[in-house]
């Protein structure tokens, strides 16, 4: 099954680029340029990952990422600082975001959270899975 | 004060300036004072002096007046007394002149230089003296119609028959053929010692003049008996009582002059003193408060001189101290300025710089498809882009660390132990520095108090201190890092290396961000200048020493609680 990824930046060229370089590496990948359209479009749409700029004009990305935790927090999110702010990447990350990346970054480094990011997300929606079989078994009448 | 402020101000070559300025000042505050008190002494006591010279002439003037005009007075009445007691007859008997000669002599204490008779013709017939003076007639002087008319005559001193000055005293008895004269004479020489006896100080005389201007006694500045006055400086015009002078002769001589009419009126006494004579005293003591004022002005002046000196190289010092302070001030803000900009700049790259980056990643992603293998210049167009990532890369490590640099820190201050501090930092560098055969020697003070400081900031400035101390070492060598209890409530740190050193003229420059002497591409020369800033935010100083060849020496200086507060 194809990683889903929302990537979010202000900076057009850097995400589409960042995007066609993903869909290279056979990851399905939507892009937005702000914080309120990935919040909208998280609301149509599935993600398994969400590659989230900390820096943006308007909603910034910590504020992003806790209103998209709100909307699904089954979603990995992946935090790309802009500056060495660690301080704001750390505080995204207690507020649930898998790990942060200092841009500009390595794709293979970028590959390596996303797959990690997937398979924590990928793991858990198994449990969840297994979780409601067996719900599923025990209601059902033996 | 202002003036000298702003002259201090105004830099080195004032310093000469501000002391004359100085100097100045402090002389004139206390030499004007000096020089007036001084003055006003001075002036109190020449009026006092002069004052005392003038009494003192006044008075001699009178007394003298008074003892002449009783001699006169005296004299005469003795005569008188003798013509009344005496008969023509028989005084002109030898034995009876010569007794009341004796007499006369003895209570005048032999004033008279002779005693003579003369009868109504003007004959001499009686006489008692070393003149042969008998049967001289005198009917025809002045003196002796005169002492007829007034039955009482003192003459001026005169030469007459003998040719020495002398003066008479005559008095009459008796009227037309009976009457007869007895004439004394009185050396003028005697007489005149009455006056000439007055002494003061070297100069100080007194003497008598005719009211025709001669002399009547000796004067001892010039001027025998008999003799018209010279000078013009005496003015012998009319007047009462005792009066004072002070006038200057054609010499240019000045005298304090007191003078006096008596006899009535014909006799001028004149009691006198040279003025520089009677101030003797007052000039000497001129001279000394002279001699005082001047040592008095020299000691102050070098008093004050060496003071100022001292004052003013304390200034001077206080002056360099300042400017050292200044130049460090100067430096922190240097660096701050040059960390915003620099945060500025690399955050306005960082965004283009990620574009770069996956822009070049996306041509060599498509560089890699099946399609593009047998593209001729492949593997040019391979190399090209890993060398854009590469460099991409490269600015993407300066931001970083100019962003670090720059990066507002936030600091969790808690009790350090340094010791132990370090020791993790030398663990995490152990085994490098033994691959490049480094001793790392710990040189601890054992009871080093607790600070209260940032840990991982400390950590880091440690970190970077022990690296550069490794890259200027290279191979084999020795790193020690010692702690110590500093001055004041602080502690020190000391990173020491036995590298190659830095040289004199890079010492300064070495805290500046972006200077590195390695090659380009190895260093960003943002490390140091990290480390000074975390340093002055945690309250404390960090300075260099080295020796090229020797080794280099970083001190770090922290207070024990950090003074600065928050962070």
């Amino acid at each position: 099954m194809l990683q889903r990824i929302l990537i979010v930046d202000d900076e057009e060229r850097f995400r589409t680029t960042l995007g066609k370089r993903l869909s290279e590496r056979g990851l399905d990948v939507e892009t937005v340029g702000s914080g309120e359209e990935a919040l909208k479009i998280v609301k149509e749409k599935l993600f398994d990952v969400i590659i989230l700029d900390v820096k943006m004009p308007g909603m910034d990305g910590i504020e992003t990422l806790t209103e998209l935790k709100k909307i699904n927090p089954n979603i990995e999110v992946l935090l790309l600082t802009g500056h060495a702010s660690v301080d704001s990447a750390v505080d995204g990350m207690r507020l649930g975001a898998y790990d942060y990346l200092m841009k500009p970054c390595e794709i293979e480094v970028l590959m390596e959270k996303i797959n990690g990011a997937y398979d924590i997300k990928a793991g858990r929606d198994d449990r969840i899975r297994q979780a409601e079989i067996r719900r599923l078994v025990d209601r059902s009448p033996s | 004060m202002k003036d000298l402020y702003l002259m201090a101000l105004a830099g080195q070559h004032s310093y000469k300036g501000l002391k004359r300025y100085i100097v100045i000042l402090l002389c004139l505050a206390a030499g004007l004072p000096l020089g007036i008190i001084g003055g006003t002494i001075y002036y109190q006591y020449q009026n006092s002096l002069t004052q005392g010279v003038t009494n003192q002439l006044k008075t001699i003037c009178q007394q003298h007046k008074e003892a002449i005009e009783r001699f006169l007075v005296e004299t005469s009445s003795a005569l008188r007394v003798v013509t009344q007691l005496e008969t023509l007859e028989g005084i002109t008997r030898k034995d009876a002149l010569q007794k009341s000669f004796n007499i006369l002599q003895r209570e005048f204490n032999h004033a008279f230089e002779d005693l003579g008779v003369i009868d109504a013709s003007g004959f001499h017939v009686a006489y008692v003296g070393p003149y042969d003076l008998l049967g001289k007639n005198y009917s025809n002087t002045a003196w002796f119609r005169e002492t007829l008319e007034r039955k009482i005559f003192i003459s001026d001193v005169f030469l007459g028959f003998r040719q020495v000055p002398h003066f008479i005293i005559a008095v009459a008895r008796g009227s037309g053929k009976e009457a007869w004269i007895m004439r004394a004479t009185v050396n003028a020489a005697k007489f005149g010692s009455i006056v000439e006896n007055v002494r003061l100080g070297r100069t100080g005389e007194a003497f008598i003049v005719s009211k025709e201007g001669f002399f009547q006694t000796r004067s001892r500045t010039g001027g025998q008996v008999m003799e018209q006055v010279k000078s013009k400086s005496l003015d012998l015009s009319f007047f009462e009582g005792v009066k004072f002078w002070r006038v200057k002769d054609e010499a240019g001589r000045e005298v304090l002059r007191a003078k006096a009419w008596m006899r009535s009126n014909t006799w001028l006494l004149v009691v006198q003193q040279d003025v520089d004579d009677a101030f003797g005293e007052l000039y000497a003591t001129r001279n000394m408060a002279i001699l005082i004022f001047f040592l008095g002005a020299c000691l102050i002046g070098v008093v004050t001189f060496f003071t100022t000196r001292l004052l003013v190289r304390k200034i001077e010092l206080l002056d360099k101290a300042r400017t050292s302070l200044d130049e460090q001030l100067i430096q922190s803000q240097k660096l701050a300025s040059i960390g915003e900009l620099s945060a500025g700049i690399a955050h306005e790259i960082n965004n283009p710089l990620a574009v770069i980056g996956e822009e070049a990643g996306w041509i060599q992603d498509i560089l890699k498809r099946d399609s593009l293998k047998d593209l001729k210049e492949l593997d040019e167009f391979k190399d090209s882009l890993r060398e854009i990532a590469q460099q991409a890369g490269r600015c993407k490590e300066i931001t970083h660390k100019l962003l670090s640099f720059a990066r507002k820190m936030e600091s969790v201050i808690k009790d350090v132990d340094l010791n132990k501090l370090i020791e993790d930092v030398l663990a995490m560098r152990e085994r490098d520095a033994a691959y490049s055969n480094i001793d790392l020697v710990k040189q601890f003070h054992p009871n080093l108090p607790m600070i209260y400081s940032d840990p991982s900031l400390l950590r880091q400035v440690l970190l970077n201190l022990v690296n550069n101390a490794m890259d200027a070492i290279q191979k084999g060598g020795k790193i020690t890092v010692a702690t110590d209890i500093g001055e004041g409530d602080s502690v020190e740190i000391r990173v020491n290396d036995t590298g190659s050193g830095i040289p004199q003229e890079n010492l300064s420059k070495i805290f500046d961000p972006f200077f590195t002497t390695k090659p380009p591409g190895k260093g960003t020369g943002l490390g140091l200048s990290i480390c000074h800033g975390i340093i002055e935010k945690l309250g404390g100083s960090i300075s260099v020493a080295s020796q090229v060849g020797k080794g280099t020496t970083f001190s770090i200086k922290l207070p024990l609680e950090n003074a600065k507060g928050a962070i």
